[in-house]
């Protein structure tokens, strides 16, 4: 591993500069994705940037809409009493990240910056329709979430920007979410993932919100499907309209962890067992 | 049944509270002072001519101390067949192989240095499988054979085969008959601990190894050639056993890291570690071997086995290690689980361009019974019979003489398949199908050691002090299966002392007797053994002293007592005809006379016996030695016969699953493994081999394999190599040990290290079969591969 400078500043101002000021500089939060990369020689930075000590970047705010700092960890996601009701979809992604010492030092940040098509986090912070709040030496700017993902490892951001937080508008009381994963065992990155978020009066589907992990460059919002099933009554049969719809508008591709041909599978029975498990059907 | 002081008890283990508080010192946490460590360059193409090396950079980096390669040491010649080198000189033959050295004073730099070698290479196409090594003009991995002379094949110059009785006949007489193909893929041992030592010569030029090994004098006499090698005629090396985090099978052998390292530190006149990462581990260590499985057996019309022919082809990898012998354990189930009268065997083993393989535990075994009882059950659906019942028609009993020559002294089997009949429930649930299935699958295995070397012994010392204390100087190797609370166990209950005063010493080729390694399920039997060959000698010479020195002793005792107890009437003792060799009893670290009145002064603790037996004129301290060699033999494992063992063991697995029809995930529900162990020694050790060894299994069922491209491992991580984590274990599992005293084992017992892996996989696969009707004959059992098979059986 080669050697690199640290820097822990107190500052977003400071980290900015420093950041503008020594070439291929990185920063870092938990680490738990930089340095996997770092020790396997795919990175090789010259300084690493800590955003530990920045204040206000790892706390989380609800009044009306909720706040989540860059730098909260995925076990604060988790301990946290008020986002359990407020955005269950997260708090469930957060407890099938990882491990708990993982989960422990790995940030919310660090999931979205990473730009990995499996990352649990993201996908439903993509269903959740999330903004992210970006900051540079020049202003800050929000960016929805739908927008912030460009291609594996790579972010909307320049290299001069800082992620600082998360917007997540609260979902109304008939709101209902699931999440599943599946890994090649239990604790694992995900082969396929599917977050699916659904607003219901009565029968009929108001809002629906899909999206897949691990079949695409990104994480991958399903809008067909979404438009499938919004302003229907949501039966077995258009959930398995769903299933093959889902199946069939992801683009993944065959690796180590799984074939292009079972993550299709996969995200499809993911998308009408949500539906199920969410209109409460029991298995189909 | 002998009523035993702590045979069978719950005891702590003496190496635990210690490996729980991180105080025990594995190869990572060792120091020398002075030490450079040392890294290895590998070769990254599987199959190449070198044309040059370039060295200069790395030597110009400051820290280096020294860069070797083929070229400016002497050469090392390794391996069972003598096939490999430490370092390679003229061709790579496979991707992992070590074509230069670096010691440094610390790891990034010699890491850095590494990186500098530049290595020119003439890439020649290589062979992945072992049927392409074995067509016609493939190209060969070996042109030469170790003594020189030039080699027409690709075929790796071991035999094993069997035949018995006569084949064509029991083909005829068969009614049913079932024939298939079953593979297992490359599995690594996955050891807590990774692999790594320290070399340090003294100015006598003789060596020390700290090592992680489970085979010190084996190893030793592997260096000492090595040593000679290198010039250094007559000189030792000396190897030390650190606490180590697993072995499994990886210190079977010596390592060319381990030799690598013997050279830097020779040349450098510094201690040098190499210590591998991770990955380095994954990459460069070598794996358990993938096989192709055939079998073809039949039954008549009532089920009666009648013949089985097995073929075996090996991809062995580019080199042999002694884990190329796996088809001498193959050979076991093959002709020996079950009762059938006319066999063959054959194995082949063929060198490739893959990474070169060893031991892993089993042996063989896992992945011969995963063919055969998988193949089992295939032909009791064949022949409409309930595969229980055609196992328990077949059924090994004691006192028979298997066609491999194997002596069955006790037999469990139909005792465990009873056992895990009853306990998954299997009446009520075999064939009632609906994703939900139960599956079962029986296991041989050595229990009484393995004979695969000219001596299968183990010796001990025992060493007494002024205190009472028992040290325990042994060559068994402690590698987290518990070994040590065994012998602390069957010291205490041999010599009649209390469990605190045994203390185990570290294994070291230095102050330990000979033992020929720690493998083959063998520590306990071996250990329990000559521990009790050597506590009785120690007893003894404690009772022949006893004569004269307890009768004073306890004499000297009354007298305080009377003191003590003014009017004390002591009941009259006859010493002359008490202290009589025969009388003399220890029990927990007390002399007495046995069956003597219970008068608190007749008991003499130890330690004061021994102190009045060293100070005195012409003193004496104690201490006792045995060697014990089990009652088996070295088989020709070209004709397939001998007794290998002295005692085998039998067991069955049952296990009951769910099958999820559209994600092709199987969930276990639970599982159920019975197992003859001769006698419990220590049953929280015993259950924690078991449970060690099921979540193998399953890793072996389910979830784990080494994926190789042209020669390269793809998944030299725990990212992509999956092995079950305690989230996987989430079923209840019931262990049923089955105790029938075995005339062979110490206080009855047998070797149960390896059995708890070798049937999970068929159970699993026959569970599978159960309750979805697909039959998976290639592990691991992924989801792909079950859906890809559902889907198969829609389509029909
Ligand atoms: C054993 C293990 C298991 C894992 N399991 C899972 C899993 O189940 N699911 C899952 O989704 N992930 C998993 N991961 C991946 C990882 O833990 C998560 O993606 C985690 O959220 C990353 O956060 P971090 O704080 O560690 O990021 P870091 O590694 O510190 O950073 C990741 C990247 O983001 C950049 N970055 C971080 N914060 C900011 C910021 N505020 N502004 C700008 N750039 C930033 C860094 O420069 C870096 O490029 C696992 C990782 C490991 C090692």
């Amino acid at each position: 591993m080669k050697r690199f400078d640290y820097f822990l500043p107190q500052s977003l101002e400071e980290a900015l500069e420093l950041k503008k000021k020594i070439p291929n500089s990185r920063f870092i939060a938990g680490g738990t994705d930089l340095m996997v990369q770092i020790r396997g020689g795919e990175l090789k930075p010259s300084a690493l940037i800590s955003l530990r000590s920045i204040p206000d970047l790892s706390s989380i705010e609800i009044n009306g809409s909720i706040r989540i700092g860059a730098m909260t960890t995925v076990t604060d996601l988790i301990y946290n009493p008020d986002l359990e009701h407020q955005a269950k979809l997260l708090v469930d992604a957060a407890r099938r990240v990882g491990s708990p010492q993982i989960r422990n030092v790995a940030t919310v940040g660090g999931n979205l910056c990473n730009c990995s098509p499996c990352a649990d986090l993201a996908l439903s912070l993509l269903v959740l329709e999330a903004k992210a709040r970006i900051q540079s030496l020049s202003g800050t700017q929000d960016v929805p979430l739908q927008k912030f993902f460009e291609s594996p490892g790579k972010s909307c951001l320049s290299p001069d920007q800082i992620l600082t937080d998360i917007f997540i508008e609260p979902v109304s009381s008939n709101t209902k979410s699931v999440f599943l994963k599946k890994g090649r065992v239990k604790m694992d990155l995900a082969v396929a993932s599917v977050a699916l978020l659904l607003e219901m009066e009565g029968e009929i589907c108001r809002k629906a919100r899909v999206a897949a992990g691990s079949v695409a460059p990104v994480p991958l919002r399903l809008q067909k499907v979404e438009v499938l099933l919004e302003g229907q009554a949501l039966s077995p049969e258009l959930a398995d309209l769903a299933q093959r719809m889902a199946s069939e508008s992801v683009a993944p591709i065959s690796d180590i962890r799984g074939t292009e041909e079972y993550r299709r599978q996969i995200v499809g029975v993911y998308v009408k067992r949500g539906l199920a498990q969410i209109l409460g059907w029991g298995l189909v | 049944m002998t009523d035993f002081r702590f045979i069978g008890k719950r005891i702590s283990r003496p190496d635990g509270p210690d490996k729980a508080a991180g105080k025990a010192h594995y190869i990572h946490d060792l120091k020398r002072p002075g030490m450079l460590f040392g890294k290895i360059k590998f070769s990254q193409h599987a199959f190449a001519r070198i044309k040059h090396i370039d060295t200069s950079k790395a030597e110009r980096i400051p820290g280096v101390k020294a860069v070797i390669t083929a070229q400016n040491t002497p050469e090392i010649r390794i391996g069972f067949l003598r096939d490999n080198f430490a370092l390679k000189k003229e061709k790579v033959r496979q991707y992992r192989d070590e074509v230069a050295a670096v010691a440094a004073i610390d790891p990034d730099i010699a890491e850095e240095a590494v990186e500098q070698i530049r290595v020119e290479y003439e890439i020649q196409p290589g062979i992945f499988s072992p049927d392409e090594a074995l067509q016609k003009g493939a190209p060969l991995i070996h042109e030469n054979d170790s003594r020189g002379r030039a080699r027409t094949d690709n075929i790796v110059p071991i035999k094993f085969h069997h035949e018995s009785g006569d084949l064509g006949a029991g083909r005829r007489s068969a009614k049913y008959m079932v024939e298939g193909e079953y593979s297992t893929p490359l599995v690594q041992q996955s050891c807590m601990g990774t692999a790594g030592c320290i070399a340090e010569f003294d100015m006598n030029r003789n060596l020390t190894l700290w090592a992680k090994t489970q085979i010190p004098f084996l190893a030793q006499r592997d260096f000492n050639r090595a040593l000679s090698d290198m010039g250094l005629q007559d000189k030792n090396t000396r190897v030390i056993v650190p606490t180590l985090g697993g072995a499994f099978g990886t210190g079977l052998d010596t390592h060319t890291y381990e030799y690598i390292t013997i050279l830097l530190a020779f040349r450098t006149g510094h201690p040098v570690k190499i210590l591998y990462s991770r990955e380095e581990e994954f990459a460069y260590l070598s794996p358990r071997q993938s096989s192709q499985i055939r079998i073809l057996q039949g039954c008549d019309s009532n089920g009666k086995l009648v013949f089985r022919k097995v073929e075996v082809l090996q991809d062995n990898g580019a080199y042999t290690s002694w884990g190329a012998t796996y088809p001498s354990v193959m050979m076991l189930p093959a002709t020996s689980l079950y009762r059938v009268p006319n066999v063959f065997f054959d194995a082949r083993l063929v060198y490739t361009n893959n990474t070169y393989c060893q031991a892993m535990r089993g042996y063989g075994n896992p992945e011969l019974t995963w063919a055969l009882e998988s193949n089992l059950d295939e032909l009791a659906e064949e022949a409409g019979i309930d595969s229980y019942e055609l196992r328990r028609l077949n059924c090994n009993l004691p006192g028979e003489t298997t066609p491999m020559g194997l002596k069955i002294s006790t037999c469990g089997l139909k005792e465990s398949l009873e056992s895990v009949v009853k306990k998954i429930e299997w009446k009520k649930k075999h064939k009632k199908g609906k994703n939900r299935g139960v599956g079962m699958a029986s296991l041989i295995h050595v229990g009484g050691g393995a004979r695969i070397y000219k001596s299968d012994a183990s010796g001990i010392i025992l060493k007494l002090d002024d205190f009472g204390n028992v040290y325990v100087y042994h060559g068994g190797v402690e590698m987290g299966q518990g070994l040590h609370a065994v012998l602390t166990t069957a010291v205490a209950e041999a010599l009649g002392v209390r469990p605190e005063k045994v203390f185990i010493n570290p294994t070291d080729t230095g102050t330990c007797p000979w033992d020929v390694g720690t493998h083959a399920s063998r520590g306990t039997f071996m250990a329990g053994n000559a521990t009790l060959l050597a506590a009785d000698k120690l007893r003894t010479k404690i009772f022949e002293l006893a004569t004269d020195v307890y009768p004073r002793e306890v004499k000297k005792s009354l007298e305080k007592y009377r003191k003590k107890n003014p009017g004390y009437q002591p009941p009259e003792i006859d010493f002359k005809k008490a202290a009589r060799l025969e009388n003399f009893d220890i029990k927990d670290g007390y002399l007495s006379i046995k069956d003597g009145p219970a008068e608190p002064w007749l008991n003499l603790e130890l330690g004061r016996f021994l102190r009045a037996v060293h100070f005195r004129s012409q003193g004496q301290m104690l201490t006792a030695e045995a060697f014990y060699d089990p009652p088996n033999e070295l088989p020709d494992f070209e004709k397939g016969y001998g007794n290998i063992s002295a005692t085998y063991v039998y067991g069955t697995q049952g296990v009951e699953v769910e099958v999820d029809t559209e994600t092709g995930e199987v969930k276990i529900l639970r599982l159920t493994a019975a197992h003859e162990v001769g006698k419990v020694l220590n049953p929280e050790g015993l259950k924690g081999q078991i449970y060690g060894a099921l979540a193998q299994g399953i890793g072996y069922a389910l979830y784990e394999e080494l994926k190789t491209e042209k020669g390269r491992i793809l998944n030299p991580n725990f990212k992509d190599y999956k092995i079950p984590t305690i989230q996987e274990m989430d079923f209840p599992i019931d262990l049923d040990f089955i105790e029938i005293a075995d005339e062979f084992g110490p206080f009855g017992a047998k070797g149960i290290a390896e059995p708890g892996l070798v049937p999970t996989a068929p159970a699993i696969a026959n569970a599978i079969y159960d309750a979805v009707g697909v039959r998976i004959r290639d592990l691991p059992i992924t989801p792909e591969k079950v859906l890809a098979e559902l889907k198969k059986l829609e389509r029909r």
